[in-house]
């Protein structure tokens, strides 16, 4: 489902993650903890790129979100002038693969320095895996620590703005398409075939206003439908955040510390949402402090320290027989 | 003594010449606020959006631009733009009013250096977590930046953009040292025909007195609906 292979992320000279990879399989319920400033937020925003990482690469259903990281692809390290240079000047493949690799030779800056064919390849692999980062967000559903509703929408608005509007933005596309093909097509003598549009704005407001009252009924707050956000609790505004990502028919939903901003009477509302969702199957990835509800619900824990993942294994070993001196002294002080 | 006398002058000085502070001197000093203010805020939003925006190059430009117009006096720009703007472009030596057009290209230039810093901190006062959240859902910058973020950044705006006209108001007096019929000039005319000045300046203060009061009481009480509906 997601891959993050050798994530880097340098906020100017500080470095937050220092070489991070993991994957998060379908279906799968991750939880991330670890002290504040580890670098557990960031791992999580470096999944759907609020934070761009520095290097390594982010996949998502085998399709590549990040830019292209030469590291991370033996061939294009191959068809690089430095390593041909290492090569001719006496070092074997490996080595040279290995010093690269661990000096950082290659000019990635000026990467005309490391010939056409290097260059040719790493844009064969992007325009090959690439999907757009948009698109793919729409599939990755984020919860916030500040809930972060629309202000200046109500809630059903704040639920129904993102599928009526990528699902438009598609329409109002495929429309000056067609305008540019019929146009094209007056002196073509094979006329190209129009993008059929199966639907109309109305429908999709229709729809998009159906779910979103039927997301509001499961968290029993349909009468709050046509408030504004400013009226509601800490527990409501995030469990209608929750829903709000959950409109977009996502594949797998990240939270950054969703119960951290929440008053201690509203977190088992929010709580009790989220492992309804871990119960329909729901692949989650979690930044939470929440320990208890961590080991209840995770398949999978992984702890984050000084910006590298020291642990990663079922919450039972997490909890129970913690090995990183590191995760020891973090649970003795948490739990 | 001397003040009965002053209150006589003026009241004199009102009957007679009334339609020249009222119709011909008031007119032009609110068309030209306001022609100011419109195409300056026009100007404005897009040199904001220049700052906010991500090519550094015009970034710098602007940012220059903004800096000299905000620290050299008003009087000042005027007087080399009315120099300086025929000697650039030819062409306006023809025209009748250059005068007119080279002080409200200044006025426009000036306030739109303004308007853009109260443009620009009103977009990035508004909470960064919105963005984050709309672009998370999968919206573009555009659709986040129309739908979201400016919808919240008018709220920060108008108000200034409001203590904004008032300025402008009281800086088009600034023109009259180019006599283009603004309130001000009406003194340099009447003055000529009364050699009396202060009856004149006192009742000129008194028109722009009433003007900005009326609308910063205006501005007040749309700014405390604004707030009751957020």
């Amino acid at each position: 489902m997601l891959n993050i292979n050798n994530i880097y992320k340098n906020f100017e000279d500080l470095k937050v993650l220092k070489g991070v990879s993991t994957e998060i399989k379908e279906g799968e319920v991750v939880s991330i903890i670890g002290a504040s400033g580890s670098g557990k937020s960031t791992l999580l925003r470096c999944m759907n790129l609020l934070e761009v990482p520095t290097f390594g690469e982010v996949w998502m259903e085998g399709k590549l979100l990040t830019p292209v990281d030469p590291y991370l692809h033996r061939e294009v390290i191959e068809a690089s002038n430095t390593y041909k240079k290492l090569v001719a000047g006496g070092i074997a493949p490996d080595e040279a693969i290995a010093k690269i690799k661990a000096e950082d030779l290659l000019n990635e800056k000026f990467s005309s320095a490391e010939g056409k064919e290097y260059k040719a390849l790493i844009k064969k692999i992007y325009n090959e895996n690439h999907l757009d980062i948009n698109l793919a967000r729409q599939k990755m559903g984020m919860v916030f620590q500040q809930f972060n509703l629309f202000n200046n929408k109500t809630v059903k608005e704040n639920i129904m703005l993102a599928p009526i509007k990528t699902r438009t933005e598609k329409i109002k596309k495929a429309k000056i398409e067609n305008a540019l093909t019929k146009c094209l097509n007056l002196f073509r003598k094979e006329k190209k075939p129009l993008v059929e549009i199966t639907e109309t704005k109305a429908q999709i407001v229709a729809e998009a206003e159906a779910k979103a009252i039927e997301l509001l009924k499961r968290i029993g707050l349909e009468e709050k439908a046509d408030v504004y956000p400013s009226t509601l609790s800490g527990g409501q505004k995030q469990r209608i955040a929750i829903v709000r990502a959950l409109a977009m028919n996502p594949d797998v939903m990240l939270f950054d510390e969703p119960t951290s901003a929440l008053d201690p009477e509203m977190i088992g509302e929010v709580l009790d949402l989220m492992k309804d969702l871990a119960k329909e199957g729901m692949t989650m990835v979690i930044v939470t402090h929440e320990m208890g509800f961590a080991r209840e619900v995770s398949d999978r824990v992984l702890f984050v320290d000084e910006g590298y993942i020291k642990e990663d294994a079922s919450p039972e070993e997490i909890f129970r027989n913690p090995q990183d001196p590191r995760l020891k002294d973090f649970l003795s002080k948490v739990l | 003594m001397y003040l009965i006398t002053l209150f006589e002058d003026m009241g004199k000085i009102f009957v007679k010449y009334w339609d020249l502070f009222l119709i011909e001197g008031l007119t032009a000093t609110i068309l030209l606020s306001l022609m100011t203010v419109v195409f300056g805020t026009v100007f404005g939003a897009v040199l904001a959006l220049v700052k906010i925006g991500r090519i550094k190059v015009l970034k710098w430009i602007v940012n220059a631009v903004v800096e000299v117009i905000r620290g050299t006096p008003m009087l000042l720009q005027l007087y080399i733009s009315t120099f300086l703007i025929p000697v650039i472009i030819p062409a306006m030596n023809e025209l009748e009013n250059k005068k007119l057009i080279c002080i409200s290209l200044t006025l426009i230039l000036n306030s739109a250096a303004y308007v853009s810093e109260i443009i620009r901190s009103g977009i990035e006062a508004v909470d960064k977590g919105q963005t984050e959240a709309a672009r998370s859902l999968g919206l573009n910058g555009t659709t986040t930046m129309t739908n979201i973020v400016l919808p919240q950044a008018v709220k920060n705006i108008l108000p200034a953009l409001g203590n904004e006209f008032i300025t402008v108001i009281k800086e088009t007096s600034l023109a009259s040292t180019f006599y283009v019929g603004e309130l001000m000039t009406t003194y340099h005319i009447i003055v000529g025909k009364t050699h009396n000045s202060l009856p004149i300046l006192m009742i000129i203060g008194i028109v722009y007195f009433i003007l900005n009061f009326v609308l910063s009481k205006a501005l007040g009480a749309f700014e405390r609906r604004m707030k009751a509906h957020a």
